[in-house]
């Protein structure tokens, strides 16, 4: 991992664009890392709102099964065949609605009997009506346990697409763009000082050479001036005014050393 | 003097219907049969009994309830029609009287079926065996009761019962078939009563008339609970659906018939001892059912008296049902309630 990084050209401008892509991704893993969490809570509590909801399932429908039997028993072989034919309208239905649970839209299904739709009270008038009401009873919420599983089981798939992904993401943003926009600064911070370094010897080989230059052109003055004392010497014994001007000339020099000095400390700093 | 000539015609019979009675299961082998754990142990069971092998051709995996009544059911139409095919004259007349009760289920779920445009085919599988006539099939031309009745049932022993149905309901729907059924089953009520008390002698005439008598009352105690959530009969209909037969009439079938809810039907059967405190607990079919084998149990006590075909009918009615509910029981596993069959013999 710590091989890759961004193709960039090292300067100040893109380092300052990958502190702020670092931060941004830091922000995002965070974010999304509380995304999945709240997630993952809503889907360990909908498995086990799940095994509720099927455990409940197998009661109720033994108990179904069981009050179709007792219909048969008072009424017997054709009932199932009178009921199936003499509904017309669909009594038990299902509305369907979306909730949000951190951004994610899970479907909702919502179960209400309609009670003006009762389209076999007549069945088994003469034998055995109560006991298809029973059942009856017993279908609807039969069938009101299976909406509610279905609503629940939907949720799960949707959820766990959606966990999947977000980790995926999470991990994504852990394991590789934060690593590699890391990278990309210590890269960039490493060239920069790599440019510092190589400034700073250029400036030091600059001095060198301007100090070089100086003591060349010290010695040189030296040699003019000796030669020159040589000659004022040997003119003063000539003539005794020409000394002053030797050492109005001599005060400019002094200066641009002066100023080479602070130059100097400047590039050490 | 009153069974001298009995045997001449229905000695055979009665001895046939008295043997058939024998081979009702009995408490101990019903006792048997919940000890059981799975369908498979019910079939071996039951092979030991008059029953036999009558499940031998199904496999193991076939094995459901619906089978096991199916084959034994078949068993009692077969030994019906037996019976039947042995006697003569009123014996004859009182066993064709015993098939019009299914006849009439048969009408209407063929009539249900043709509402609904359901293939012919399918729905003459469903109809009962004992409840056949050569033009069943023929009954879902018809689409209001007028041209049912002038096509197909004006040959049928059903005509005279129609009478009642033709005021008011000439397009068929749901409720009226529902009601139609129940005026039908009513007026075959009635006139099977007639009957008995016409032609057969006694001791037969008594028996029967309290066994039709009862089933009359099931029948209004049934519908009065039956209609008490349905807004769509009035206590003027509702008197039209209740038999004018039994221990309920006519006092009591008159307040049923006004009652309108739990407390007045109850108010009702107060008034007679017979079902006084049925409704108080317990299931009413279950009460129901054991009593009508009481009356059957009864009614073989007397010689010389073709109730007893009626009373073996119901009976073995009776335990078809009560294997099932066995059988369902010991398929969906719901042991408690496998106690919940009721035996007489």
């Amino acid at each position: 991992m710590s091989g890759t990084r961004e193709q960039v050209f090292p300067t100040r401008m893109t380092l300052g664009v990958m502190k702020t892509k670092l931060k941004g991704a830091n922000q995002g893993y965070s974010l999304l890392k509380r995304k999945s969490e709240a997630l993952t809570k809503r889907f360990r509590d909908i498995t086990k709102r799940i095994d509720d909801a099927k455990q409940k399932m197998g009661r109720v429908m033994q108990t179904a099964a069981f009050s179709l039997a007792e219909v048969s028993y008072a009424t017997g072989e054709n009932i199932g065949y009178q009921v199936q034919e003499s509904v017309l309208n669909a009594r038990f239905k299902v509305r369907a609605r979306q909730e949000n649970v951190s951004g994610v839209y899970l479907p909702q299904f919502e179960s209400f009997v309609d009670p003006e739709i009762n389209d076999f009270k007549l069945t088994g008038l003469g034998r055995g009506g109560q006991q298809v009401q029973r059942a009856k009873e017993i279908y609807s919420k039969a069938v009101e346990t299976l909406v509610e599983l279905a609503s629940l089981q939907t949720a799960f798939i949707i959820l766990d697409e959606v966990i999947k992904v977000t980790n995926r993401r999470v991990n994504a943003i852990e394991h590789v763009i934060i690593p590699r926009t890391e990278n990309t600064i210590a890269y960039i911070n490493s060239e920069l000082d790599e440019l510092d370094r190589e400034e700073f010897y250029r400036l030091k080989k600059v001095q060198e050479k301007k100090q070089k230059e100086t003591a060349r052109l010290d010695e040189e003055m030296k040699i003019k001036r000796l030669a020159e004392e040589e000659k004022a010497k040997n003119e003063n014994l000539n003539e005794e005014g020409n000394e002053q001007e030797v050492k109005n000339e001599s005060s400019p020099e002094r200066e641009t050393s002066a100023l080479v000095e602070e130059h100097e400390e400047d590039v050490i700093f | 003097m009153e069974g001298l000539f009995f045997n001449i015609d229905n000695g055979f019979i009665e001895g046939v219907v008295r043997g058939y009675r024998n081979g009702l299961l009995t408490s101990n082998q019903y006792i048997n049969l919940t000890q059981c754990d799975t369908l498979e142990d019910l079939k071996l069971q039951l092979s030991s009994t008059d029953y036999g092998n009558f499940l031998s051709s199904v496999s193991t995996e076939a094995l459901t309830t619906s089978i096991i009544q199916e084959t034994a059911s078949e068993k009692l139409y077969e030994e019906f029609n037996f019976i039947r095919n042995q006697s003569s004259g009123n014996t004859k007349l009182f066993l064709d009287y015993i098939t019009y009760g299914y006849m009439i289920d048969n009408v209407a779920l063929m009539i249900t079926g043709t509402i609904h445009e359901r293939d012919k085919a399918e729905i003459l599988q469903r109809c009962h065996p004992l409840g056949w006539f050569d033009t069943l099939p023929t009954l879902t031309v018809a689409t209001d009761l007028e041209s049912l009745y002038e096509t197909v049932l004006v040959d049928t022993p059903l005509a005279p019962y129609f009478r009642d149905c033709f005021d008011k309901a000439d397009e068929l729907d749901d409720l009226n078939i529902e009601i139609i059924r129940n005026k039908l089953y009513k007026a075959y009520l009635q006139d099977f009563h007639q009957f008995v008390t016409d032609v057969i002698d006694e001791p037969a005439k008594e028996i029967m008339q309290g066994l039709l008598g009862f089933e009359g009352d099931r029948r209004s105690i049934n519908i009065a609970l039956n209609s008490l959530q349905s807004n769509d009969i009035d206590a003027n209909l509702k008197r039209e659906l209740l038999p004018d037969l039994g221990k309920l009439y006519p006092v009591a079938t008159e307040q049923l018939s006004h009652a309108t809810d739990f407390e007045g039907v109850r108010m009702a059967l107060a008034n007679v001892p017979e079902y006084r405190g049925m409704l108080e607990s317990g299931n009413l079919e279950d009460h129901f059912y054991k009593l009508e084998m009481e009356l059957c149990k009864d009614a073989f006590t007397q010689q010389f008296a073709i109730s007893t075909v009626w009373a073996w009918m119901k009976s073995k009615e009776q335990e078809v049902r009560n294997i099932t509910w066995i059988a369902e029981c010991i398929a969906q596993n719901q042991r408690e309630r496998i106690n919940n069959y009721i035996s007489v013999y």
